[in-house]
């Protein structure tokens, strides 16, 4: 069992041992300097499971709940690295499975002295290990070097445990000791200006019934600036696909309210907005686009035959060529004066909006509960009939479009009926929605990367193995062009439950 | 599943306990989760590794299994190494087992759960021949015989061949070895002809063994390159060498 402690305020390490040794029977040892450096996702993946990834001494360790889990050489990472980059093994794996596609970054360095002070008990036995350390972060590239309170880590020595519970008693009641309310590493972060746990995503703003909608919309898309903001800078710098992605979604969530629930807005606001939201979107679009086909490339390769499978790899050449010239179209827009002025009038109006009438349109003033069940009812209803209109002969264009409004729909559940109306009662309702998006998204998915192979034939045609890649461009195309019929043969079958009688009642009872 | 070694002589005073100290001591120090349990009532090596010689309930309480075994264990000051310390009441263990309807078999009932947690466990045995002894004979996978290289030596290991009949297997070795006597020589001679069962490592006679007692410490802890440490070592690394074969 190990506990851990701060030394008194102001105590340096040497005042710290002095203070214990001076009121206990102790042997004291001189410790070890140490060097470590901890990394993260943006979003805390790790610290939300637990898990420490640190690297010391050539070695970076995975640790999860206090437990060592792996560990491989490795020199020390200065910068964001994918955890793709890492030599396979035991390390990587166990990383995958936790961060995924996110980049690990830099969280702080810690520099720390540490000295051995053991509690012995009257035969001179040690009864707890004890291990002060006193800890300072060190600058790297950008950050402040700065001390830390030191610590007192505590591991009693099995079988002495009333030992080391008087002992903590003696150290938190006399000698001026304190609990540590949080980890190291979480203080570190902290005195960095940065967020322990990382930087969410999630927009989980609470709301109120009653609340008028020009209040309730302005907090909710204040809070999807935000997350615009905090993910600009890792759009820019490449750092991992997911900055662009909560990005887009963000926009896209922003584009969603301003077009359900446009009657909150002054219409002239509205419409400069919604435009140029729309425009973010599209000049995002193209490098989010390709982001997903080199991320689901290895994907396409096992849906054609074995010996196709390396006559991809022009095609994969192309993408990843495509794909720097639209991150560079994309970093001209978001570091240009039009984005940049957008987002500074976006947050002064949403700053105006709750409080200026003329910022607001007609329905500025109704309760948001009363204008969302509203609209959640008249998107549903029509979705219902949108999709009992379709049939063996509709074209592909009427489930992209059913597809949009489910896309609203969502985030109408996500971004307010659920903080309104309960999470408990709206999950089901997403629940249905989502497996009907989840055919509805493969149908048209599968129709866009088919339509994007075939952007790609001239140009492959150019390259060398040219002729074998259309080839097998052409093999996978037939088999992206299956899978989305397969999926308008599912269709029916996820469209049934949601359009049913029970969630048509459960829509009407629970917007109540 | 863990080694089970106890260091065993009829004869008092030949080393078993120093033996079972430093032994343990090595193998914590070498990586491996290592117990040692006092069976000595006089507590010696409980004595040596700065532990109080309590157990809660004692003896009876443990052989029932009634105390949580596991909840005496005391940790030392050497990471990896833990006891089970001696108590007093071990003086009455014979009269203890006696009770079961297995005497034989008890401490290797008792041991049970903890062989999964540790990779060696030491008894370390009073010297007698009893009821206790008879109940490490059936825990045990090895039998360590300290012998001091005296006239009687010999007549005392063949006594044990026969009380043992093959199991466990012995591992008999020279302690407290004086090579200026003439009579430690000839018997070590004679008795390596007999056998041959005894390890080569020889420990000799040593004070910085007998400063242990001082000191309070195994002998890797404060004699690391002195002869005995050296020999011990030897010693374990011969034991090993044994095990794996």
């Amino acid at each position: 069992m190990t506990v851990e402690l701060l030394a008194p305020e102001g105590a340096t390490l040497e005042s710290a041992a002095a203070t214990i040794a001076g009121a206990l029977s102790v042997r004291e040892r001189a410790g070890r300097a140490h060097d470590r450096s901890y990394y993260d996702t943006f979003d805390g993946l790790l610290h939300a499971r637990d898990a420490v990834l640190v690297h010391e001494g050539g070695e970076l360790v995975l640790v999860r709940d206090g437990v060592e889990r792996a560990r491989a050489p490795l020199r020390r990472p200065r910068r964001p690295f994918l955890v793709a980059e890492l030599a396979p093994g035991a390390l990587r794996d166990a990383l995958a499975s936790m961060a995924g596609v996110r980049a690990l970054l830099p969280l702080a360095r810690i520099h720390s002295r540490e000295r051995a002070v053991d509690l012995l008990d009257d035969e001179r036995k040690t009864v707890v290990r004890g291990r002060l350390s006193a800890p300072a972060t060190t600058p790297d590239g950008n950050g402040v070097a700065g001390r830390l309170r030191p610590r007192l880590s505590l591991e009693g020595v099995r079988g002495y445990d009333g030992e080391l519970e008087a002992l903590q008693r003696r150290l938190l009641s006399e000698l001026g000791f304190a609990a540590a309310e949080c980890s190291l590493l979480d203080e570190a972060v902290r005195a960095r200006g940065g967020e322990p746990g990382g930087v969410s995503a999630k927009v989980g703003v609470a709301l109120g019934r009653g609340e008028p909608a020009a209040a309730a919309v302005a907090a909710v898309l204040s809070r999807l600036l935000e997350v615009i903001e905090t993910n600009l800078r890792g759009t820019l710098e490449d750092v991992d696909s997911e900055f662009l992605h909560d990005l887009r979604v963000a926009v896209r969530r922003t584009r969603a309210v301003l077009r359900e629930l446009r009657g909150v807005f002054e219409p002239g606001a509205l419409a400069r907005f919604r435009a140029e939201f729309r425009w973010v979107q599209a000049v995002t679009g193209p490098a989010r686009d390709l982001d997903v086909h080199l991320l689901e490339f290895d994907d396409y390769r096992a849906l054609v035959a074995p010996r196709f499978r390396s006559d991809l790899d022009p095609v994969a050449e192309l993408l990843a060529e495509r794909r720097r010239r639209a991150l560079r179209d994309l970093r001209r827009a978001l570091r240009g004066r039009v984005f940049g002025d957008l987002l500074e009038d976006w947050r002064g109006y949403l700053a105006r909006l709750p409080g200026s009438s003329s910022a607001q349109g007609p329905d500025g003033a109704r309760p948001i509960d009363e204008l969302v069940a509203e609209r959640v009812a008249r998107v549903y209803r029509r979705m219902v009939r949108d999709g009992r209109a379709i049939g063996p002969g509709s074209p592909p264009e009427a489930l992209h479009e059913l597809r949009k409004q489910g896309k609203e729909l969502r985030y109408l559940f996500e971004l307010f009926a659920g903080p309104l109306f309960g999470e408990q009662t709206v999950t089901p309702l997403v629940r249905t929605l989502k497996s009907l998006q989840d055919v509805l998204g493969r149908h048209q998915d599968r129709a866009v990367q088919a339509a994007m192979l075939a952007s790609l034939t001239a140009e492959l045609a150019r390259r060398p193995g040219g002729p074998a890649a259309l080839v097998a461009t052409g093999a996978l195309a037939q088999q992206l062009l299956d899978d989305e019929h397969g999926a308008r043969e599912e269709f029916t079958a996820r469209f049934r439950p949601f359009a049913a009688k029970a969630t048509r009642q459960l829509v009407r009872e629970a917007l109540r | 599943m863990s080694v089970v070694l106890a260091t065993y002589n009829i004869k008092g005073g030949v080393g078993k306990t120093s033996t079972a100290v430093n032994l343990a001591h090595l193998a914590a120090l070498g990586g491996a989760p290592t117990l040692l349990w006092d069976l000595d009532p006089q507590g010696g090596a409980t004595y040596l590794l700065r532990v109080k010689p309590k157990v809660r309930g004692g003896a009876r309480k443990i052989l029932a299994g009634r105390t949580d075994v596991a909840g005496s264990i005391k940790g030392t000051d050497q990471p990896g190494l833990d006891l089970l310390p001696a108590d007093f009441s071990y003086r009455h263990m014979d009269l203890a087992l006696d009770d079961f309807k297995r005497p034989g078999r008890r401490l290797a009932r008792v041991l049970g759960p903890l062989r999964e947690e540790y990779e060696h466990v030491f008894l370390d045995c009073p010297p007698s021949i009893s009821l206790v002894s008879e109940s490490v004979f059936g825990a045990a996978d090895w039998l360590l015989v300290p012998v001091i290289p005296a006239t009687l030596s010999s007549r005392t290991l063949a006594q044990l061949d026969g009380v043992l009949d093959g199991r466990p297997p012995l591992l008999p070795f020279f302690s407290m070895v004086d090579r200026r006597r003439r009579v430690h020589r000839d018997v070590i001679d004679q008795l390596r002809s007999e056998r041959s069962d005894l390890l080569e490592t020889v420990v000799p006679l040593s004070i910085e063994v007998e400063r242990m007692g001082l000191q309070r410490e195994p002998l890797a802890a404060f004699a690391r390159r002195g002869r005995a440490a050296a020999a011990y070592e030897a010693l374990w690394s011969e034991i090993l060498g044994r095990l794996a074969a």
